[in-house]
């Protein structure tokens, strides 16, 4: 028995014993595990947002204990980079829907609140209930995100509120019932009446402090906005426009949430409606609220979801392995919706470690093996920096940026970086493809060039170069830096040979380390 | 989608230099330059975006005889009847290759949101990623000519400060803008770091190293590579040039005079010139709450003459007719001055201006009452006008394209083209 064919076997004995495997997986036959490199940058990378050190891989490959895989997955966990990694996630996941682009100055507050969270329990429902009653100045609170993000639009909000809490987009149906779903117009509409007393006050100062959310609750609010062209922004209780003539009043609705009956009274204060929304969202008798974090955490880590859209679920979406995807969500919901809990089970099972298989790849079993998908902005920019040696506080990093400032969000490195590299996680990964401001920027870039000058004996490659006299020896450092693997017997042919024709060791070099930092392997996570 | 992953020897033949010779680059130079003027002979579209909602009264809508009309005098156009504010006189003498929307009208008051409609057709909406009216023009206009581009990107927006929509959308970032903060530096990191010659030594280098990883993944390692490719082609190609505005002769710099949005237009008509599909140039400022009419006559400065050079430009070099030129903002301005001195947000009723794309010079469209308030004659609805930049440009704003979330999206969210502008 070879080691591939017993690592499987373990494997399958693991997912068996956290009840993973169900009589219809059983049937499917358990995908080859990948290899310890390239499982433990798939790792790092989803855990820690970086690829591991040339010592990190070195110590897991000599590492003969048959349960590493499982013991790094701990190790990463206990990282404080799993928070500020996955808080950078969520941040997009919000704001990428931003309606109003100053919002993106929410960035910073936003990762400093998910952050929070995700280092200490790591409770999604403490997450969405946050979200959903936030209230106060959005510099300091960044659970207002959602409500910045779409600018206090009530029905924007109870868009994204459902979106990203219970994967319903039940937005299709503002305007008519929904074409394939079961949601009426009245349904979207009653639960938009839950957030018509959320208003964004706006005093002195600059940025994100002149702003305020607070709940509005008395009269005469209506009165006091004044605009000819929105003339029932500002009431205080929700209505369905009349879609024949939207200039007459509408139908007032009662705040009722689309998966259950209970309904408010009209007249029922701001603070108590967005409380029993965030209790009717969060409740274990929305099997929606687990399905749509596990699909979404499903499909980010293994490369597929258990429906086809991203956030994109419902009662008429049929998911595939329905029992597996009601298993994950059973011990999530039995974890207190900790996500922590939840990213363990899914990186142990066999589907999570196996060999990549492509997404053009017609055959590939969908969500039962891993996907090659492309570095989120966040983390292939740690990858440079971390691949080049050099550290983001020599960059000019976060510390630089004024508070609430979108200028200073924007132009950060970081930001910057993410301007162009930056992608909404809903979308669905085969429209994600790269852009030439993405190539210029990685081929082409000043400080890029500047950093892999083999001539200076302050960048990384000036210092191997003087330190590792041997070519082989070199070229795979810089496979071991960049690619997080030791490069193979054929590669370092093809970089001797570049040497040798070059005739010029740091010129040459320079060109090795410039085409893996641009590879296609470099940019993907496989 | 095509799996095949190209050898080596064709990666480096779709480059416009193959192989180490510096005798190469002329043939190759050759050749690009010969796609762009095929290129040149398609449709192409220039957005000259007002940001901020410029005040019709103070443009192309003057309101004479009324206090709602502030003041503004209006001065006479080549064409009888077609009445401009005084500040803009250069403008003026190009009236008989433009047409004037009077009756443009809709009902978002928000600068974000109206952005948002001015651009793409639709309100925003979370779950559809609208594309913006670049990315529809240069991906209809590309696959007229079986999907292929030229060197340079297919929509480039000048000037911007902040992304205004959703970019390319649902169709791909492939028709995404490429965005230039401004017309006077060199786009981000396009000056060659290494000799080209190197350059292209690296691209083979960076093709060999990564065999293993296209043998495991080819569609992956295949789209790399063409992307690698596209954007080699651009900075290598003769194209570029078209950034360069010390290039262009002493006398039509100065006929499209000083300032960045000057620059922008004079970029504009070059970059179109060298086969880009389509090309916005932003104007900040126009959002004048206060001193609307100390404020509108330093912005009309500096639009007046690149607006009438770029018409004028494009005529001389017969790209006129095939060239739509669009003027406009997100919404208008209050017909009643506020007590600073200001206009404030008024999507009620506002103005639009066009000129080439087969538009009928000296044609005004609609009309609104007396006291500029509301539309009284053929109103015009942003679908309509999306309808109309439509029929100019031979695109079926009807075509469909799927949202992310299975949803089909007209082009256009309904709307009639305005026929009166094509007679």
């Amino acid at each position: 028995m070879n080691s591939t064919t017993r690592h499987r076997l373990r494997l399958a004995a693991v997912a068996l014993l956290a009840g993973w495997a169900t009589a219809a997986s059983a049937a499917t036959p358990v995908p080859p595990a990948c290899d310890d490199a390239t499982f433990l940058r798939r790792a790092s990378l989803d855990l820690v947002g970086r690829q591991p050190s040339p010592a990190e891989i070195e110590a897991f490959l000599a590492d003969p204990n048959p349960g590493k895989r499982e013991a790094a997955i701990e190790r990463l966990l206990a990282d404080p980079a799993w928070a500020t990694t996955w808080a950078r996630y969520f941040r997009d996941v919000i704001l990428y829907r931003r309606s109003d682009e100053r919002a993106i100055a929410m960035a910073r507050p936003l990762e400093a609140f998910l952050a929070g969270h995700l280092a200490r329990d790591a409770a999604w429902d403490a997450i969405a209930r946050d979200m959903i009653t936030a209230k106060g100045v959005p510099s300091q609170s960044g659970e207002t995100a959602i409500i910045m993000a779409q600018m206090g639009e009530t029905s924007d909000i109870a868009a994204e509120v459902s979106r990203v809490f219970t994967g319903v987009q039940i937005q299709c149906a503002q305007c008519h019932d929904h074409f394939t779903d079961r949601w009426k117009r009245r349904q979207f509409h009653e639960f938009a009446a839950f957030f018509p007393r959320i208003a964004i006050t706006r005093g002195d100062g600059d940025g994100l402090d002149r702003f305020e959310v607070v709940s509005y609750d008395r009269e005469p609010r209506k009165a006091r906005i004044k605009n000819p062209d929105n003339p029932r922004r500002g009431d205080l209780e929700h209505e369905m426009p009349d879609l024949d003539d939207p200039s007459l009043p509408g139908t007032v609705m009662k705040p009722r949430f689309f998966l259950g009956s209970a309904a408010l009274p009209l007249g029922t204060p701001d603070k108590e409606r967005r409380k029993t929304a965030a209790r009717l969202v969060t409740s274990n008798d929305n099997p929606w609220f687990a399905r749509a974090i596990v699909n979404r955490i499903w499909a980010e880590l293994v490369g597929d979801g258990f429906y086809d859209g991203i956030d994109d679920l419902g009662p008429d979406r049929e998911p595939r392995s329905p029992e597996q995807l009601d298993e994950l969500c059973r011990r999530f919901v039995s974890a207190d919706h900790d996500l922590r809990a939840l990213v363990r089970v899914v990186m142990a099972t066999p589907a999570y470690q196996s060999v990549a298989r492509s997404r053009a790849d017609a055959g590939r079993p969908l969500g039962e093996a891993s996907c090659p998908q492309r570095l989120r902005a966040d983390q292939l920019f740690t990858q440079v920096l971390t691949a080049l040696g050099v550290d983001e506080a020599a960059v000019g990093g976060r510390g630089e940026r004024r508070a609430g400032g979108m200028r200073g969000e924007l132009f950060s490195p970081r930001g910057g970086f993410n301007q162009v590299f930056g992608y909404d996680p809903g979308l669905p990964r085969d429209e994600i493809v790269g852009s030439i401001p993405q190539a210029l920027l990685l081929m082409n870039s000043q400080p890029l060039a500047q950093a892999i000058d083999g001539e200076r004996r302050f960048t990384l490659l000036g210092r191997l170069l003087a330190e590792l006299p041997d070519d082989r020896e070199l070229a795979d450092e810089l496979h071991l830096r960049t690619l997080a693997r030791h490069a193979t017997p054929a590669e370092i042919g093809v970089c001797l040979d570049h040497v040798r024709d070059t005739g010029d060791r740091s010129e040459a070099f320079e060109d090795i380390f410039w085409a893996l930092v641009n590879s296609a392997e470099f940019i993907h996570r496989k | 989608m095509h799996l095949s992953m190209p050898n080596r020897r064709d990666f480096l033949r779709c480059l416009p230099l193959a192989g180490s010779a510096a005798s190469v680059i002329p043939f190759a130079y050759a050749a690009a330059a010969h796609a762009a003027d095929l290129r040149k002979r398609g449709k192409a579209c220039i957005l000259l975006w007002m940001q901020g909602g410029p005040s019709q009264f103070e443009t192309f809508s003057p309101l004479v005889g009324h206090k709602n009309g502030g003041g503004t005098k209006a001065i006479a156009t080549g064409v009888p009847g077609m009445r401009f504010a005084e500040h803009w006189p250069a403008v003026a003498k190009v009236a008989d290759r433009m047409a004037v929307i009077r009756s443009m009208t809709s009902k978002e008051g928000s600068h974000p949101r109206a952005t948002y409609l001015l651009h793409t057709g639709y309100l925003p909406n979370p779950s559809v990623r609208h594309p913006t009216l670049g990315s529809i023009v240069a991906s209809e206009l590309a696959a007229g000519e079986g999907g292929e581009t030229a060197d340079l990107p297919p929509v480039v927006r000048i000037g911007t400060r902040r992304r205004p929509d959703s970019g390319a959308g649902l169709l791909g970032m492939r028709w995404d803008p490429y965005e230039l903060r401004e017309a006077t530096s060199s786009p981000a990191n396009t000056s060659p770091q290494v000799p080209a010659e190197r350059h292209l030594r690296r691209l083979d280098l960076m093709e060999r190293l990564g065999s293993g990883f296209a043998g495991s993944l080819p569609q992956e390692a295949a789209d790399h590579a063409s992307l690698y490719r596209r954007a080699t082609r651009m900075i290598l190609s003769p194209a570029m040039k078209a950034f360069d505005l010390e290039a262009e002769p002493a006398e039509i710099r100065r006929e499209y005079g000083e300032g960045e949005f000057a620059a922008g237009c004079l970029l504009a008509r070059r970059l179109v010139e060298s086969g880009v599909s389509f090309v916005e140039v932003v104007m900040d400022g126009w959002d004048t709450h206060q001193d609307n009419f100390k404020k509108v006559p330093e912005l009309a400065a500096q639009v007046d003459r690149p607006f009438a050079a770029l018409v004028r430009d494009l005529e001389r070099r017969g790209m006129l007719d095939d060239t739509l030129v669009i003027w406009m903002g997100e919404f208008g301005r209050t017909p009643q001055v506020n007590p600073r001195g200001g206009r404030d947000h008024f999507p009620r009723s506002f103005n639009a201006a066009l000129a080439g794309g087969g538009v009928a010079g000296g044609a005004v469209v609609g009309k609104t009452d007396k006291a500029g308030v509301e539309v009284t004659d053929r109103p015009v609805t942003v679908p309509d006008l999306f309808a109309t930049f439509c029929a100019s440009l031979g695109i079926d704003g009807a075509k469909e394209n799927m949202s992310s979330s299975g949803r089909p999206i007209k082009l256009v969210d309904g709307g009639t083209a305005v026929q009166e502008l094509f007679s």
